[in-house]
C-alpha cells in the first residue's frame, strides 16, 4: 500500500502542482476486474480532499477505454445523474501499475446485502427504487453526439437484434447442449422489437452492487466501464430488475429495494419513456446472456485462461438461471 | 468396493472441514473462494445422492418430447437433449413449445435440487 500511496501522491503533486500527502488509504470494495481505494488527500494550506481511486491492473481488461469512462461519467453528472465528480484520469501505468482515476468520496454502501439491510432498516426501498429511475431517465435524456467519440458505440440501428446476434454466437459455442437456453434463444427471436424510437447512451450495469445508497437514498451510480453511445433505453430498465439483483429479496422486482411502481414512476417523472414490451425483452435477454457468461466462465476454468474456483463454479450456477428464463417466458396457453 | 464413508459422507466431510475450521481461520482474501470451495462440496455431496436419479429422469423426459432414445448412458442424454435444443428452435408448434416447456421445468427443478436448493421455490418473473 505504501507504494500505491507514493504512486497517487506523486500523480496527484504533478496535477495540482502542489505537494500532496496520501493518508488513510483503505481498499474499497474490491470488483474481480479493478480495484477501489479510499483515500485522504492533503495540500497544505487547504482542507483535506476525500478522494477515492479507481485502479485497473492493465489497460487491456478496458471495456471503455478509462479516458471514456471518465468522460462519459462526467457527462452524466452535468446532466444530474448521482455519480462521484471525477478529478483526474491518467493512462500511464507508472504511478499505480495501471491506468486509473481519482474521484471524490462519497459515503454510502454499494455491497448487495449491507445495501439491501440499510434500505429496509431505513424504509426507503420505493426512494431508491425511484431515484434510480429518474437518474436512468436523466441519462437517457442526453444527446448521445455528446458523448466522447471513443465511448463503444452499436453502429446497428437496433441494439436488440446485435444483443441477440451475440448472444446466439454464444448459445452455439456452448460445449453441452442446454434446451433451456435454447428455449429463452427462440422466445427472444419470435418477440425481437423493432428499433427503438430513440437509441440514447446506456449504462448497461446500474443494478444493485453498482449503487451507492446511504440512510438519505440513492448517493451514487458507479462502474460505467460498460456504457455505450447508442442502445436501447430499457436495456438499463430491465438489467436492475433481474432476479440475481435482488439478493432473495424475490418479490421486489427492481434489486430487491422495491416492486416496479416507484421504479417507473420516477423514471417517467424525469421525461423517461417506459415500454414494458420492450423491458420484457431484455430482461429475458438479460436473463440468457447472464446464464451464457456463467457458462463461459466455468470454460475458461477448464480451458485454463482463467483458472479458478470461482470460475468453476459459475458452470454449477446456470440452472439457477435456467429457472428464470424458463419463468420469464412461460407460455401463454 | 470402497469401504465406508461413501463418497457423499467424505464431501460433507470435506464442506464441514471448510465451513466450521479454514473459514475462520483463513485470511479475508481467502474467505470468499473458501465459501464457494465448500458450496461446491455440498453440491457434490447433494449429486451423489440424488443424481442418478435425476439424470434418469432427464432421459426419460426428453425421450418423451424428442423420441428415439432406449439408451442409457450419458451420451444418449447428451443426443438427447441436442435433438431438444434444435427441436425447440425449429418446431412452431404451440403444443410443442408449451410440453417442452414443461419437461425443461421438471429438469430444472431436479438440477436445481442438487445445485441450488430452494431456488424454484420463487416462480414469479
Amino acid at each position: 500500500m505504501t507504494d500505491l500511496a507514493e504512486g497517487l501522491a506523486e500523480f496527484l503533486s504533478g496535477h495540482l502542482g502542489e505537494p500532496v500527502t496520501v493518508t488513510g488509504l483503505a481498499a474499497s470494495s474490491a470488483g474481480a476486474r479493478r480495484g477501489n481505494v479510499l483515500f485522504d488527500a492533503e495540500v497544505p494550506g487547504r482542507p483535506t480532499l476525500r478522494l477515492a481511486a479507481t485502479i485497473l491492473p492493465t489497460a487491456a481488461i478496458e471495456l471503455n477505454p478509462i479516458t471514456a469512462e471518465a468522460a462519459v461519467r462526467n457527462l452524466a453528472e452535468e446532466h444530474g445523474v448521482p455519480v462521484p465528480h471525477i478529478h483526474a484520469v491518467c493512462t500511464d501505468p507508472g504511478f499505480v501499475g495501471g491506468p486509473f482515476f481519482v474521484s471524490d468520496r462519497v459515503d454510502g454502501e454499494s455491497v448487495p446485502r449491507r445495501v439491501l439491510r440499510l434500505v429496509q432498516a431505513e424504509g426507503i426501498g420505493d426512494r431508491v427504487a425511484g431515484q434510480l429511475g429518474e437518474a436512468l431517465a436523466r441519462l437517457h435524456a442526453i444527446d448521445p453526439a455528446r458523448a466522447p467519440g471513443d465511448l463503444m458505440d452499436d453502429p446497428s440501428g437496433n441494439p436488440a437484434e446485435t444483443a441477440l446476434v451475440g448472444a446466439d454466437r454464444m448459445l452455439a459455442e456452448l460445449p453441452l447442449p442446454r434446451p433451456a437456453l435454447a428455449l429463452g434463444m427462440r422466445w427472444l427471436e419470435c418477440h425481437l422489437p423493432t428499433a427503438p424510437p430513440r437509441r440514447t447512451i446506456v449504462h448497461t450495469d446500474a443494478r444493485n452492487g453498482n449503487l451507492l445508497v446511504s440512510a438519505r437514498g440513492l448517493e451514487a451510480v458507479l462502474d460505467w466501464e460498460g456504457t455505450v453511445r447508442h442502445g436501447d433505453p430499457m436495456q438499463d430498465l430491465a438489467w436492475p430488475a433481474l432476479r440475481m439483483w435482488r439478493f432473495k429479496e424475490d418479490g421486489r422486482e427492481i434489486g430487491g429495494f422495491a416492486g416496479r411502481e416507484p421504479f417507473v414512476a420516477g423514471y417517467e417523472a424525469a421525461g423517461g419513456a417506459f415500454d414494458a414490451e420492450r423491458f420484457a425483452w431484455w430482461k429475458v435477454l438479460g436473463t440468457l446472456r447472464w446464464a451464457l457468461g456463467l457458462a463461459g466462465q466455468s470454460a475458461a476454468h477448464l480451458d485454463g485462461s482463467f483458472r479458478s474456483i470461482v470460475m468453476a463454479a459459475s458452470g454449477r450456477r446456470v440452472p439457477e438461471l435456467e429457472w428464470d428464463l424458463l419463468m420469464l417466458v412461460r407460455p401463454s396457453h | 468396493m470402497q469401504y465406508q464413508p461413501s463418497a457423499a459422507e467424505l464431501l460433507a466431510a470435506i464442506a464441514e472441514l471448510l465451513e466450521d475450521d479454514l473459514l475462520p481461520a483463513v485470511p479475508d482474501a481467502l474467505k470468499h473462494r473458501t465459501r464457494v470451495a465448500a458450496n461446491l462440496a455440498r453440491i457434490l455431496e447433494r449429486e451423489e445422492a440424488l443424481g442418478p436419479d435425476a439424470a434418469r429422469r432427464e432421459r426419460e423426459r426428453l425421450a418423451a418430447l424428442v423420441g428415439g432414445g432406449g439408451g442409457a448412458d450419458g451420451d444418449d442424454a447428451v443426443r438427447l437433449a441436442l435433438e431438444l435444443a434444435r427441436r425447440v428452435r425449429a418446431d412452431d408448434d404451440p403444443g410443442f413449445q408449451a410440453d417442452a416447456w414443461e419437461a425443461l421445468v421438471a429438469i430444472c427443478r431436479d438440477d436445481l435440487a442438487i445445485a441450488k436448493p430452494g431456488h424454484d421455490a420463487w416462480e414469479g418473473q
